[in-house]
């Protein structure tokens, strides 16, 4: 089958930060610096801080028709991914393909791709209205006015806009600046659209709508999706395939079920805990990992997920430990439950450093 | 953001242009209280010289000599005019790119199939509304209330003049957006238009009184930037009583077998020739470097 993107070893380093010798970042600060910049044209001196290596061989393969999602925490290089294959940013290494066009032909791609993301509000022009933010750009990409006018009304309806046509981005909620972007790339039936972390900040209706409309609309339309996220629940629902990256590498890919298949024979116990942390002293040898985060809403809840092999034995050590007598316990546990792996727990899982006993050696080989 | 492939047609980077126009027509008309507080700046800065003018009185007219006629408010109305004309041409592009650059609508712009210049002149188009008009202020306030005079026999001249000079200012303000990517010159004082058209133009080209009261050296380094034959041009053409035939500029002594404003014509378009091509080059050099960088944009 032929793939409408395909990569292989794409690498991407950023220059680094020029410093001073306090190890401020230095930009534009005075004819100093505008005397350096002017030699490093003339490639005489280096950087003076290291680079950052956002993308590290990078190598992928997205089949048409598909929705694939790419995840991963902050900063392990999925803007920088999208970027390249936007055709915004050049590659430092590597070659590959987009929509049958070369990596090397940045200007043909941008023709074949949509790209979205909500980065600094990105690109949309506050003297404008919503409906005249998304016709400006269809004006930009060369849309005859007569097609801009219906695609535009269809977009903004799509993203449920049309009544908050007449609005100032000033006067629309985070949420809808996000919608109003997302409609920019509702505009054209490229083959491919790239959608950057398209859901964050909204709230969970909002969410749902987005991501509905990305399943279902870009879908019928026979659109190959790349979208990518830090909100692994909301990936789960809507990627078929699945890529996580981690510190600018690929660590797993496959699709949902596949990622999750890793944590067979694994458990999830969920502790909530008011006013009080699970035991300093080391874990069961049997628990996986371990990770908790702040219950939204409830100040002092804290929500832990253990993973664990799923046998009596262990789920009861781990209870055990849990509840070991020598803990002072000054709050209380809310609640107790068990329920199988999600993908969260999949990445969280990823990010925990690798241990004898768990199955990510064998992964990462 | 359509299948197209090769060149885009020159209709869509206009269909772009328009789109850019209407978009800067909505910021300024945001922002009508400012155009009246220009206009009594320029009322301000027009009368400040007619009262220097009169203050010095026949001095002043006679520092002119023959070549820009006797009329000292003539003599400054091209100045101050033309200064506003070109200020436009040569500081504009940097102040765009870097608007462009902490708004985050760089990426957006590079991300459709124009052309990379498109965007640039696309953003410039509010100067034809905002800044270009304002020249006709100036010129007017000049006229009407301050006793300037002009002769318009030779008015096509004096336009192809200004057209070669805008052109040569335009070249110089593509190499100081240049910079904004190329030099990493992104915050304070943009260090091209800063030398050309806050110190050389505005203290040696003569903007506010003839070259000749410079020392020779002083003189000959006006010689290397556009504006000084702009206005050198303008006035003989424009200025009653000026005397075309007469040798103010250094280089113009040095080839006596050319009437100056030959001399003038020859090197703007010399300059235009240099400075056009190598505007064009930087600046798309600094967007391709930018974008091998990943700084398009503030916001990464």
């Amino acid at each position: 089958m032929q793939h409408l993107v395909e990569l292989q070893h794409v690498t991407k380093v950023f220059a680094g930060v020029e410093q001073s010798l306090r190890g401020t970042k230095l930009e534009a600060k005075g004819p100093a610096l505008w005397l350096r910049n002017l030699s490093r044209l003339a490639r005489l001196t280096a950087d003076t801080a290291p680079p950052v290596h956002a993308l590290a061989d990078i190598s992928l393969s997205v089949a048409p028709d598909t929705i694939f999602g790419l995840v991963g925490r902050n900063g392990t290089g999925k803007t920088t991914l999208l970027k390249i294959l936007a055709g915004l940013i050049r590659p430092t290494s590597g070659t590959g393909q987009v929509a049958g066009i070369p990596l090397t032909d940045p200007a043909e791609i941008r023709r074949r791709v949509s790209y979205v993301s909500t980065t600094g509000w990105m690109g949309l022009e506050w003297p404008l209205t919503a409906e005249e933010n998304v016709r400006f750009f269809a004006a930009l990409c060369g849309m005859p006015a007569r097609l801009a006018r219906c695609r535009t009304e269809e977009a903004l309806r799509d993203v449920d806009l049309w009544g908050e046509r007449h609005k100032y981005p000033a006067q629309l909620s985070n949420g809808m600046r996000q919608r109003v972007i997302l409609a920019r790339a509702l505009l054209f039936r490229t083959p491919l659209v790239l959608l950057d972390e398209p859901t964050v900040g909204l709230d969970p209706v909002t969410t749902q709508t987005i991501l509905a409309l990305i399943k279902v609309r870009l879908r019928e339309r026979g659109q190959t999706i790349i979208v990518t996220d830090h909100q692994s629940a909301e990936m789960a629902q809507l990627a078929d395939h699945l890529a996580v990256l981690r510190d600018g590498r690929i660590a797993l890919q496959g699709t949902p079920a596949e990622l999750l298949a890793l944590l067979h024979g694994v458990t999830v116990i969920e502790v909530q805990t008011a006013g009080m942390d699970l035991p300093a002293g080391p874990p069961p040898d049997l628990l996986l990992s371990s990770r908790w985060e702040e219950r939204p809403g409830a100040l002092g809840i804290r929500v832990w997920h253990i993973l664990a092999r799923a046998d009596a034995h262990t789920v009861a050590a781990v209870l055990d430990w849990i509840a070991q007598p020598a803990q002072p316990l000054a709050g209380q546990v809310v609640l107790l439950a068990e329920s199988p792996p999600q993908l969260a727990d999949v990445l969280a899982w990823l990010e925990q450093p690798p241990t004898a006993s768990s199955p990510k050696a064998e992964v990462r080989r | 953001m359509n299948a197209e492939s090769g060149p885009r047609p020159w209709w869509r980077e206009f269909g772009a242009l328009w789109a850019f126009g209407i978009r800067e027509y909505r910021v300024w008309q945001s922002y009508r209280a400012n155009q009246v507080l220009w206009i009594t700046n320029l009322l301000v800065t027009t009368w400040l010289f007619f009262l220097l003018g009169h203050t010095l009185a026949g001095s002043a007219a006679q520092a002119l000599g023959p070549a820009y006629g006797t009329n000292y408010m003539s003599f400054i109305v091209v100045g101050v005019t033309v200064n506003v004309f070109i200020n436009t041409n040569l500081s504009d592009p940097y102040i765009r790119i870097a608007r462009a650059y902490f708004n985050g609508t760089m990426d957006l712009y590079l991300l459709s199939p124009m052309s990379i210049y498109t965007p640039l002149l696309g953003l410039m188009t509010k100067s034809l509304l905002d800044d270009y008009p304002r020249l006709f202020f100036a010129g007017g306030f000049g006229i009407l209330l301050f006793g300037a005079t002009f002769t318009y026999h030779a008015w096509w001249l004096a336009l192809l003049f200004t057209v070669v000079f805008l052109a040569a200012g335009f070249g110089i303000g593509l190499i100081s957006a240049s910079s904004f990517y190329l030099l990493n010159i992104k915050k304070g004082t943009e260090p091209v238009q800063f030398l050309i058209q806050q110190i050389l133009a505005t203290l040696l080209a003569g903007t506010y009184y003839p070259i000749t009261v410079l020392p020779r050296p002083l003189q000959w380094i006006a010689c290397l930037i556009p504006h000084t034959y702009a206005f050198d041009a303008l006035r003989r053409l424009l200025d009653p009583g000026a005397q075309p035939n007469v040798p103010v500029l250094p280089i113009q002594h040095a080839l006596p077998a050319l009437p100056p404003l030959a001399v003038d014509g020859l090197m703007l378009g010399v300059l235009s020739v240099v400075l056009v091509p190598l505007g064009v080059y930087l600046y798309g050099r600094g967007i391709e470097r930018a974008r091998g960088e990943g700084t398009l944009t503030r916001w990464q």
